[in-house]
């Protein structure tokens, strides 16, 4: 409809445009600067911070709402929960509330690879389920149950057992890709049979009992439980932050000055600072929650290294999906992938690989699982299925489409966060765990109106 | 491809012969006729017993397995577990009379996800759903309590758990949302007011067969028709369905229309005829002696799904909605109607599910009676494993319930086997490796299909 309504105009500007062969390249650089005007998006052609805000509000009323939804979102059951129950808003609650998330943040993550490409993978809860044994059993210094012939267990130290875990997770990701993109299998089918399969094979590795990575004796376990529970001393997290903020600062600084040295397009230099500021704020705020002792008796305060360790796996998928040429072709297979193919972009490769990441950061996400849990069980692997549809869930609250081609990262950790903090709040002030079901399921619901909503608005004012 | 190839030849061949009027009417019955005998399967055409059997084989061989697939893994299946099971026990009636009640809620289920499928949609919340539906009816035949009478209870379920579908289906269908958020979030929704009716995490709702009203529902799967009867109702329905088929086949002949031959409609009738008297020997060995209700209860909804799908205007409308929904709607079909219809359909068979549910679980319903991601998952794979396409327009109800008795088949057998330790992780492997191998197969043997023949579009 809308190309069709806007074509005709032009049709006829040119045939009423002064005869000649010149009118006609110029009619064309028009339309042509007409189209680009059109796809590049206006807050990134901006020159003022003012010009910036209404480019980026004019972009929310297209349709186009980005992040904004679920930020409103956290911010309503932010403020819902801190008048039920004033607990909600402390220190020791909110650096609860991000340690509950983080599983599910880790697994949005992954989901994201994949919904990007716009297929789904069901299995996201199990390769976390099977990461958690293997790294569980893996640090063992006793036989593990599993091996009737072992007379001691396979004592790996930490490093080594993590990197071997997230290898088996890897692999288990490439057999799955495999078989959506060179065997042509509908992912949803592959990732359903390779759930029920590595269900039954995290099982077998764990061979009934429990593998406990608890026992503060050995160093390698010790590691292995820090990771979750551990933390920075107040003044290193103080430390770390200030590093990590001079190192934000000056990239962005030397990135945008030295895109306006070139004449390249670039945000003016408030807005890089206004950035600036506001990262730096956050940090702040967090290190000073974190910081502020939050243990009933005793001294527990510091950053978690749970923390960073989420904000790089962020980081790391962040700049891999945004600035490296993987990235563009797993967003174009996304948008149309017969379109990629024709452009050359190995379909198979970039889809096998993007399953391959996915399984890697459920690894991840598992190794902290089981240091969340301390000792995994065969109940503790089963409930690691129950974390899928979640993670779908707060994908698509954070702002990923079902349907590939739109999404990032940071709607993983956003709606990871909006569904904890509903667990978190709801807990809190001491609701049955069916109401979160109920809730999370309207959330959820909003979210796919909201999405649906804003692109038919968008489509009418096109 | 084919058809960018296809286009420009026609469009040359009707100028050509365009200029004579006459002509043009000609050249499109040439091509209308060339299209029926592509589009029509061979076995349909066919005009005797050997004929038939060729151009099945012609089918198979060109992609369109059908029931193959999932019939051969089911004789694999039943004699490898009759083979390694201690003392041969896989099928002993006992047995295999349990497995059919075990696996009814997987049938009923994906019998209900078919219809969805059949759309290309896909229903995540019917393992929620179907729990419901079998904590409403359960609660409401509680006495003290509600104490309706059994049929009533039924239809309420039936009733609340259609309109649920029916919320669904126009949140879908209308609103535009895509099927899997709307049902991801139905699952979640009804899982907990599951949860809510049952009175808690700990809530508990029985029947029993002390009470006339409440032992009908407990019956269903757990009491059987005395033997007698049982092969009374065999031969009224080997008769009923004999006569049936063999009216239609011999009227269609006389009206000279597309029909198949006698000796086909007799060994039809024959096989029907053997193994309802296997079905019915089988369970009349077993103690107590009789057919178990559930069975005839399966089969009838399995009858009215098949008759909805494969003979009313509705069921056409469902498979042409899932082969080119735009398709069908340029045809005149009511999208939004219709797929609100086949989720309001696909909620009530599953609330009749998770009645048959709380019956097999010897009349009792706690929060542990069924996982509703693990009903859905499984029932899903039920319907795929039996052939059903997850893209839509490929299918029929028989599917989910030849699936069913094989995801039900293999976990019983499994858990025969005596493995220990080993038997839990098997039941989650072997349905898994079952179902990669069935879309394998789909999937090798539609792409065999493209190569192999050119004349099918």
């Amino acid at each position: 409809m809308a190309t069709t309504d806007s074509d005709p105009p032009i049709a006829v500007s040119e045939t009423s445009s002064p005869a000649g062969a010149g009118p006609e390249t110029i009619v064309d650089l028009t339309a042509a600067q007409g189209a680009a005007a059109a796809e590049v998006a206006p807050e990134i052609l901006a020159q003022s911070l003012g010009g910036y805000v209404r480019a980026s509000w004019q972009r929310v009323k297209s349709g186009d709402s980005g992040v904004l939804p679920v930020l409103l979102g956290i911010v309503v059951v932010a403020v819902a929960f801190q008048f039920a129950n004033a607990k909600f808003l402390s220190a020791q609650n909110l650096v609860n509330l991000f340690e509950q998330s983080s599983i599910y943040m880790l697994l949005a993550m992954a989901e994201i690879f994949i919904l990007l490409l716009g297929e789904i993978d069901l299995s996201v809860g199990l390769v976390m389920g099977l990461g958690a044994v293997v790294v569980a059993e893996l640090v063992q210094p006793g036989a593990p149950a599993s091996c009737a012939l072992c007379t001691h267990g396979f004592a790996l130290p930490w490093w080594l057992a993590i990197i071997v875990a997230l290898l088996i997770c890897a692999a288990v990701g490439a057999v799955q890709g495999t078989m959506v993109a060179r065997l042509k299998m509908p992912s949803f089918i592959v990732t359903l049979g390779g759930l029920l399969v590595l269900e039954g094979a995290a099982i077998i590795v764990l061979h009934g009992g429990a593998v406990s990575i608890g026992n503060s004796l050995y160093n390698n376990q010790q590691v292995l439980y820090d990771l979750f529970w551990g933390k920075f001393s107040p003044i290193v997290s103080w430390i770390l932050f200030a590093v990590v903020m001079v190192a934000t600062a000056v990239y962005f600084l030397y990135r945008d000055t030295g895109r306006r040295r070139r004449g390249l397009v670039a945000p003016p230099l408030s807005l890089t600072v206004a950035k600036i500021v506001l990262v730096a704020a956050a940090g702040i705020v967090v290190i000073a929650l974190c910081n502020v002792n939050r243990a009933h008796a005793g001294v527990i305060e510091g950053l978690p290294y749970l923390i960073p360790i989420v904000l790089v796996v962020l980081f790391l998928s962040t700049i891999l999906l945004q600035r490296t040429r993987f990235g563009r072709y797993v967003y174009a297979i996304g948008g149309n992938p017969e379109a990629a193919r024709r452009a050359g972009v190995s379909l198979a490769g970039i889809r096998t690989w993007s399953f391959v990441l996915a399984a890697l950061v459920s690894g991840v996400a598992g190794i902290l699982f089981a240091s969340w849990q301390v000792s995994v069980t065969t109940n503790i692997i089963k409930s690691a299925n129950s974390y899928v549809l979640l993670a779908i869930a707060a994908a698509v609250i954070g702002g990923t489409s079902l349907f590939g081609g739109r999404g990032r990262t940071i709607h993983g950790i956003l709606g990871g966060l909006m569904i904890g903090g509903i667990y978190n709040g709801l807990y809190l002030i001491g609701v049955a765990s069916e109401w979160i079901d109920i809730v999370v399921a309207l959330v959820l619901l909003a979210a796919g109106t909201i999405d649906v909503l804003s692109r038919r608005g968008a489509q009418r004012r096109a | 491809m084919t058809q960018i190839e296809g286009e420009p030849g026609t469009a040359n061949s009707t100028t050509s012969v365009a200029p004579a009027d006459e002509a043009a009417p000609v050249v499109d019955l040439t091509a209308a006729t060339h299209v029926t005998a592509v589009d029509v399967p061979p076995e349909i055409l066919a005009q005797s017993l050997g004929e038939y059997v060729r151009g099945w084989w012609a089918k198979v061989k060109s992609g369109d397995s059908g029931l193959l697939p999932v019939v051969v893994a089911m004789v694999i299946v039943a004699v490898a577990f009759e083979v390694i099971t201690p003392e041969n026990s896989f099928l002993r009636p006992s047995n295999l009379v349990y497995i059919f009640g075990l696996s009814a809620i997987y049938m009923i289920l994906a019998m209900a996800e078919i219809s969805v499928l059949l759309l290309g949609e896909l229903d995540l919340s019917i393992g929620a759903v179907g729990l419901l539906g079998g904590t409403i009816a359960f609660k409401l035949l509680q006495s003290p309590g509600p104490h309706w009478p059994w049929w009533a209870a039924i239809a309420a379920t039936l009733v609340c758990c259609g309109v649920i579908g029916a919320l669904q289906g126009l949140l879908v269908s209308l609103l535009k949302i895509p099927a899997f958020v709307v049902t991801l979030a139905g699952y979640l929704l009804f899982s907990g007011i599951l949860i809510l009716v049952l009175g808690g995490a700990d809530g508990f709702l029985s029947v029993s067969t002390a009470d006339p009203n409440q032992a009908v529902i407990y019956n269903l799967v757990q009491g059987v028709i005395s033997p007698v009867a049982s092969w009374v109702a065999l031969a009224v329905l080997v008769v009923a369905f004999g006569v049936m088929l063999w009216v239609r086949g011999s009227a269609r002949r006389r009206n000279g229309l597309v029909a198949p031959p006698a000796s086909l409609t007799a060994i039809r009738i024959g096989l029907i005829a053997v193994v309802g008297v296997v079905v019915v020997a089988v369970c009349g060995s077993n103690l107590p002696a009789g057919v178990p209700w559930v069975i005839p209860i399966v089969l009838g909804i399995l009858g009215a799904w098949t008759v909805l799908l494969q003979r009313t205007r509705f069921g056409r409308y469902v498979y042409a909605i899932g082969g080119n929904a735009e398709a069908a709607r340029r045809a005149g079909v009511n999208l939004a109607a219709t797929r609100t219809w086949c989720f309001v359909l696909c909620s009530a068979t599953s609330g009749f599910g998770g009645i048959l549910l709380g019956s097999f679980f010897y009349g009792q319903y706690s929060s542990n009676t069924g996982d509703p991601g693990q009903l859905v998952l499984y029932s899903v794979a039920a319907a795929v494993i039996g052939g059903t396409s997850l893209f839509g327009g490929r299918g029929k109800p028989i599917h989910g319930v030849l699936g069913g008795l094989l995801i039900g088949g293999i976990a019983y057998g499994v858990s025969l086997l005596n493995l220990g330790e080993l038997s839990t992780p098997l039941e989650y492997i072997l349905p898994g490796a079952v179902l990669l191998a069935a879309v394998l197969v789909d999937v090798s043997s539609r792409r065999g299909a493209r190569t192999g023949s050119v004349s099918r579009v």
